[in-house]
This record gives C-alpha cells, sequence and structure tokens, in this order.
C-alpha cells in the first residue's frame, strides 16, 4: 500500500503504472556510466540513507576487518623476518 | 617454454639483446614454474586440483575406455577418519599420493608402492570456533604442490579453517611455515585450494555471508612472504588495477568503480571473496578466477552494481595486477557467488579466428567464455533455458538484461526464481575434452522463493539477510524432492549441446573427461559413474560408501590406470543431513531442496581407487605383510 502511495507521487512512475510495472523496472541496461548501471527499483529511493532501509552501519564494526588484515600482516612479517634470520619458522 | 617467453619478450619489447637479457632472468625466476608444466604433461600425476594450469581435468589415457569400463572395480581404499563434505581430489606425485580431508585438515601422504602404509601425516590444532563462522560445512577443496628448486626441497601446501595458509616439505611432512590468511573473529575463513604459480602460493577468501570483503593473497614458496594482496571493492589502489585495465573493454567499466557503485561505506562489508578455482595461462603469464557475491544477500541494503564483485579477473600472476575485469551479476540479488571454475581451451571462433579462451560456467545459470588475454566476451549462453532472471546477456554492451519479475527486494517474497541461490553450477570442478571440443557440465537444476530482511552488522556475526527456499527445478520432479542434476555436454563457439542428462540431485562435484571416450563423475546419492563421452549413455556405476561432492582424478602406475574418488557428503547441498536440520528454509535454504538425501546416503569419508578388473598393488599377497 505504502509503495503505491508512495509510487503515485511523481508522474512518471504514475504513468509507470498504467503501462504496466516491470515494461520500465531496473532491467540492468540503462547506464549512468560505462560500468554503472544499477537504478532504483520502482518505489525504492535512490539512496538508503535516512529511509526505511538505511543500514545505520556501526562505522567501528566496519573498521574491524581492516585492522584484523593489518595485524595479520605484521604478524606474518615478523615470523618472515625471523625465519630469513634463523631458517626456522617460529610461528 | 623458454622460446615462447622469449618471443614474447621480443615482440612486446624495445632492442632484441635487451629483451633476451630479461628473458633469461625471468626464465631463472620461472624455473620451478616450468616444472609443474613438464609435471602436468605425465599421465603418472595429478599434480594440482586442476590436473593442469588449463584445469581441463582431461587425461591423455585411454587404458580404461568405452569397451573395457564395465570391468572398473574397487583397487584399494582409504578411510580419512573424518566426517563431513569432503571436496577436491588427493594430488598423486610419481610414487606419492597427498589426500586432504575436511576441518581439523589433516593430511596424509601415501605411498602409491603399498597404499596401506601412511608415510607423513599433518594433523593441525585449531580452534574449534572456526567450525561456527563456516557457512556451508566445514570442507576443503584440497591441496597444493610446488616441486622444488636447488633452495627449498618440495613442498605439499595447504590451507585452514581457521585462516592458516601452511607450506609442508612433500617428502616429511615437516612444517616450512605457516602464515595467517584469515581472522576467525571477523567471520574469515579457508575453504579453497591454494594454488601454486611460479614460486608463489595464491590463496582466495571465504566469508561474505559474514560480510567478509573478499581478497587474494600471495605468498613467496620460500619464504612465505606475502608478495601482493587484492581486494575484490573499495579503492583502484586496494583493488589492484594495471594501467591498461579493461582498456580492449572499457565499456565493462575501469577506474574507481569498487568506491563508486557503492553508497557510502558499505563496500567495506562488501563479499567478493573467492573461493573456487583458478586457471594459468604460462605463455601470457596471467591468472584466471572468479570473485564472489555482495554482502549482505539483502539486495535493498547495498544500492549501486556492487563492483568489483562478481567478477572474471585475468591477472598478471608476479604483480597480481588487474588485466582485466568482467562483472558477470552487476548488482546481485540471488547470491550467484561467481567464484565457479575456470577451464581454459583453445578454439576457433565463429568467423574462424584461433582464440585463447577461458570458459566459466556460473552460479547464474550463464556459461560464459572470454578471451583470455582482452578480456573480450565470445560467448554468454544459458546451461539451462529455465534459467530466468536474465532474458540474455547482450554480447555488445555485455549487460544481462534482467528480468525485473524475477528480481529480489524488501517487503517482497519473489517465487520460482531460476537459478536459486545454489545456482545453476556451483563449485564442482568440470572438464574439457579439447578432441571433441566439449565442456562437460556438472549442473544443479534448482529454483528458489526469495525472501530479504533487515539486519545489522556485527563482526564475526552472519550477515545474510534473506530467507530462501530451494527445490528442483521446472524439469525435475518438485514434489519428490529429485531431479535436481544435469549432465550436459557443450561447445562453447556453437553454444550447442551434444548431449543432456537427468540426474536424481545435483552434480555438486565436478566431472573428468579422459580420451578413452569417458566423462565420469560422483553424484549426492552415492555413486561414481561413467558416461559415454559421444552422446551421454551410461557405461558404469560402483555405489560409494557415501555421496561425493569432489572430482574424479586418474593417473597411471605401473602401466595400470587408475580412478580415484573422494566420498563423504557434505558441503552446502548435504547440510540438513550433517547438521540433522528439518526447517526447509534452514542451511541458507537447502534443506528443503535436499530432504530427500538422507535416504540415500549418510555421512562418510575417504577415498576409493578403480582400475580395470581392481588390479592393484595388492595383487602381489606379499606386498605390506609382516617380515620378520
Amino acid at each position: 500500500m505504502k509503495k503505491i502511495k508512495t509510487l503515485a507521487v511523481t508522474g512518471a512512475t504514475a504513468l509507470l503504472l498504467s503501462v504496466g510495472m516491470s515494461a520500465m523496472a531496473y532491467d540492468g541496461t540503462k547506464c549512468q556510466e560505462a560500468g554503472k548501471c544499477w537504478e532504483a527499483k520502482p518505489g525504492f529511493p535512490e539512496k538508503i540513507k535516512g529511509s526505511k532501509f538505511d543500514p545505520k552501519h556501526s562505522q567501528a564494526e566496519l573498521d574491524k576487518q581492516d585492522s584484523a588484515m593489518e595485524a595479520m600482516e605484521a604478524r606474518n612479517a615478523k615470523r618472515v623476518e625471523n625465519f630469513k634470520k634463523s631458517g626456522k619458522w617460529s610461528y | 617454454m623458454r622460446e615462447k617467453k622469449l618471443s614474447r619478450l621480443t615482440k612486446t619489447g624495445s632492442a632484441a639483446l635487451v629483451s633476451s637479457v630479461i628473458g633469461m632472468m625471468t626464465v631463472g625466476a620461472a624455473f620451478a614454474n616450468d616444472k609443474l608444466v613438464e609435471l602436468q604433461k605425465d599421465e603418472a600425476n595429478w599434480v594440482m586440483q586442476g590436473k593442469n594450469y588449463s584445469a581441463d581435468h582431461y587425461s591423455s589415457s585411454k587404458q580404461i575406455n568405452k569397451k573395457n569400463v564395465s570391468k572398473l572395480a574397487p583397487s584399494w581404499t582409504f578411510s580419512t577418519g573424518v566426517l563431513s563434505g569432503h571436496e577436491g581430489a588427493p594430488l598423486v606425485i610419481g610414487d606419492m599420493m597427498y589426500i586432504h580431508s575436511p576441518f581439523p585438515n589433516n593430511t596424509f601422504a601415501i605411498n602409491l608402492n603399498d597404499p596401506g602404509t601412511i608415510v607423513w601425516e599433518h594433523k593441525p590444532k585449531q580452534d574449534p570456533a572456526a567450525r561456527a563462522v563456516a557457512c556451508c560445512d566445514v570442507v576443503n577443496r584440497g591441496l597444493a604442490y610446488w616441486p622444488g628448486d636447488d633452495k627449498t626441497p618440495a613442498m605439499i601446501v595447504k590451507s585452514q579453517l581457521d585462516g592458516h595458509v601452511v607450506a609442508l616439505n612433500a617428502e616429511t611432512g615437516e612444517l616450512h611455515w605457516q602464515v595467517e590468511n584469515g581472522d576467525i573473529s571477523v567471520g574469515q575463513t579457508q575453504t579453497q585450494a591454494p594454488f601454486v604459480v611460479k614460486d608463489l602460493v595464491i590463496q582466495g577468501s571465504s566469508g561474505a555471508e559474514l560480510g567478509v570483503r573478499g581478497y587474494v593473497t600471495a605468498f613467496d614458496i620460500h619464504t612465505g612472504e606475502m608478495a601482493w594482496r587484492w581486494y575484490a571493492t573499495g579503492p583502484d589502489s586496494e583493488i589492484g588495477l594495471a594501467k591498461d585495465f579493461n582498456s580492449e573493454n572499457p565499456h565493462y567499466g575501469q577506474k574507481d568503480l569498487g568506491l563508486k557503485t557503492w553508497e557510502d561505506e558499505a563496500w567495506k562489508i562488501g563479499g567478493g571473496t573467492n573461493w573456487g578455482w583458478y586457471a594459468y595461462d604460462p605463455d601470457l603469464e596471467m591468472f584466471y578466477y572468479g570473485s564472489g557475491n555482495p554482502a549482505p544477500w539483502n539486495e535493498t541494503m547495498r544500492p549501486g552494481d556492487n563492483k568489483w564483485t562478481m567478477t572474471i579477473w585475468g591477472r598478471d600472476a608476479d604483480t597480481g595486477l588487474a588485466k582485466f575485469g568482467y562483472q558477470k551479476t552487476p548488482h546481485d540479488e540471488w547470491d550467484y557467488a561467481g567464484v565457479n571454475v575456470m577451464m581454459l581451451s583453445e578454439q576457433k571462433d565463429k568467423s574462424g579466428k584461433m582464440r585463447k579462451l577461458l570458459t566459466h560456467p556460473d552460479r547464474n545459470g550463464i556459461i560464459y567464455t572470454l578471451d583470455r588475454e582482452t578480456g573480450d566476451l565470445v560467448s554468454a549462453d544459458k546451461m539451462d533455458d529455465t534459467a530466468n532472471w536474465v532474458k540474455k546477456v547482450d554480447l555488445e554492451t555485455g549487460l544481462p538484461i534482467r528480468d525485473p519479475e524475477f528480481s529480489t527486494r524488501m517487503g517482497h517474497r519473489s517465487r520460482d526464481i531460476c537459478p536459486s541461490a545454489m545456482g545453476f553450477h556451483n563449485q564442482g570442478m568440470d572438464s574439457y575434452d579439447p578432441e571433441r571440443q566439449n565442456f562437460y557440465l556438472g549442473i544443479n537444476h534448482l529454483c528458489m522463493d526469495w525472501e530479504p530482511f533487515m539486519l545489522p552488522y556485527r563482526a564475526g556475526q552472519f550477515f545474510v539477510g534473506a530467507n530462501v527456499w530451494s527445490y528442483p527445478g521446472p524439469k525435475g520432479d518438485r514434489q519428490r524432492g529429485i531431479g535436481s542434476g544435469q549432465v550436459k555436454a557443450y561447445n562453447a563457439i556453437t553454444g550447442e549441446f551434444a548431449w543432456e542428462k537427468m540426474e536424481k540431485f545435483s552434480i555438486w562435484g565436478g566431472t573428468m573427461a579422459t580420451a578413452g571416450g569417458l566423462v565420469f563423475y560422483g553424484t549426492l546419492d552415492g555413486f561414481i559413474k561413467a558416461r559415454d563421452a559421444d552422446n551421454g549413455d551410461l557405461l558404469w556405476k560402483f555405489k560409494l560408501p557415501s555421496g561425493a561432492i569432489g572430482h574424479p582424478m586418474t593417473y597411471t602406475k605401473d602401466g595400470v590406470q587408475y580412478v580415484a574418488i573422494n566420498y563423504g557428503v557434505g558441503g552446502w547441498p548435504a547440510v540438513g543431513l550433517v547438521f540433522d536440520l528439518n526447517d526447509p528454509s534452514a542451511g541458507l535454504g537447502a534443506v528443503g531442496a535436499f530432504k530427500e538425501l538422507a535416504r540415500n546416503t549418510q555421512m562418510g569419508g575417504g577415498l576409493m581407487v578403480f582400475a580395470l578388473d581392481g588390479k592393484g598393488p595388492y595383487d602381489d599377497l606379499s606386498v605390506g605383510e609382516y617380515e620378520m
């Protein structure tokens, strides 16, 4: 219901309803530039930030993988350095 | 090898003198790689999961052929002592066979003169918590082999579920090095087989179902030192693009798309892990693989094309830099993780031009064939006409023309989407017969209902956001829960199928083809089968102890051709059976689709080796006997 109401607001999408939803829906062929052909589906926003679909990701959580990778790279580098010096792998 | 490399350098380089000096230096550095190329030509060996760098799974052996395959019988067997899914296949180098297991990823070396004796074993101690962040059973796709040089002895290389890559002395099993390549506390695991190119060990990543941003890493075999690491999403400097990236096909997209096709920082948890297979062209010095699905499965939470997930990559081996990248499934809405097998071939295209190709049966139901030097799209055919998310792939624009009726989105349960998230093709490593120019595809016939839901991201926790119900496709028997598999012989240039056969269950483990005119594969309900390569007729089968999700392999020892296959059902299709689940949407939608499996097989774990009349090392009864 809510979706239909949102659609009816703009003239273009009202027309869409009359010719059939799927005719102009996102089909992957309308590109803004090379390699960038995504479109919002009828009734969905261009940007989800501030919408009801806002994922509200926590910055701290988003950065945890990067930190984990950096820490592993640093530990591996130490092991390699020691291996090159001693000829024996020490984990 | 050497001549080819030199001539290539001369072509591209400046003065012939300069290039030949560079050529000599390169040849020195690539010595071990050349050795591996030589070893894979000998039918005594099976030195990598794909058999050779073309990953064609094709053997020129024809001792076992159409006429006598009915005489194939077990020669000897081996139990790994572990249950759960046994993917991949053993390696054979000379007299030694190397066998791997699922978690805890034990390795066994066996002397083929007396396979009853274990020469060495390596049993890692891993944090059992690693099991909890494996999306789809605790499988592992196998070992890799590096043939050694004057500095370092030959190595067996393995990956562990807990994120480690380990190099072991191939003769003794002694640890050479062990590096961290994944942290389970942020949801990273490893299930992929390592891949050896030159003196590098290339290793992918797993965990897109936990929001892991995909990465591929190379380690120096001698020292364990990281040579390069590149990501699937984010800034170009982290994705690793060559200066001429996609210059032959600029319409695929080029710069900055790892950021511009995402909203804000969603790319940081954007998936694109690569846990499938590689192929390598020693002349072009490029390797090929596919990056996986974007995270989460809920498409509404990540607007944009989500590049470079779902991409076929052609990368330079030394630097890892990408020369081309073709995104198969922009803005994935179905978890068509694009990690499947890459098979290389040389064939004449429709205009009669000889081309170096790669062929790739994707999860999304399309078989892609690209020029492996330029990335040009040569063909893109549906592996079954019931695939409905896409009307067709436009070869000019390279874009899949989507059918919005089978899209997924918040607030909507999509029905009868084909393929299912499990794909019309999954992790099975298939084969290519260069004589017949047929690809033998082990196919799933699975469709689904799908309904997304909102969820937060917490590092180390699952980040899926969709309920899925998979079931056999329109050509199968949905009511009885069977008819979910197909085997097809496909020509990549004409797009035609030489033959098509239905199977009771999805053909998950891949295929192997031989010059004997045979196509071998294992089934989930516990058979190894052989079909006629020309017409698909079933010529032989044998009931294994448990279902098979790995590929058959073959080798010749002392004049006898053997065919071996892992058994031990598991992986995604068997999660219901392995973890005792009943809800049809459990196991990411697999439980309902495979509810019949438990009436055909139970868990297992081991290897069965076959030969004509069951010939083998113990025909001489004194072998392996106690001697005073």
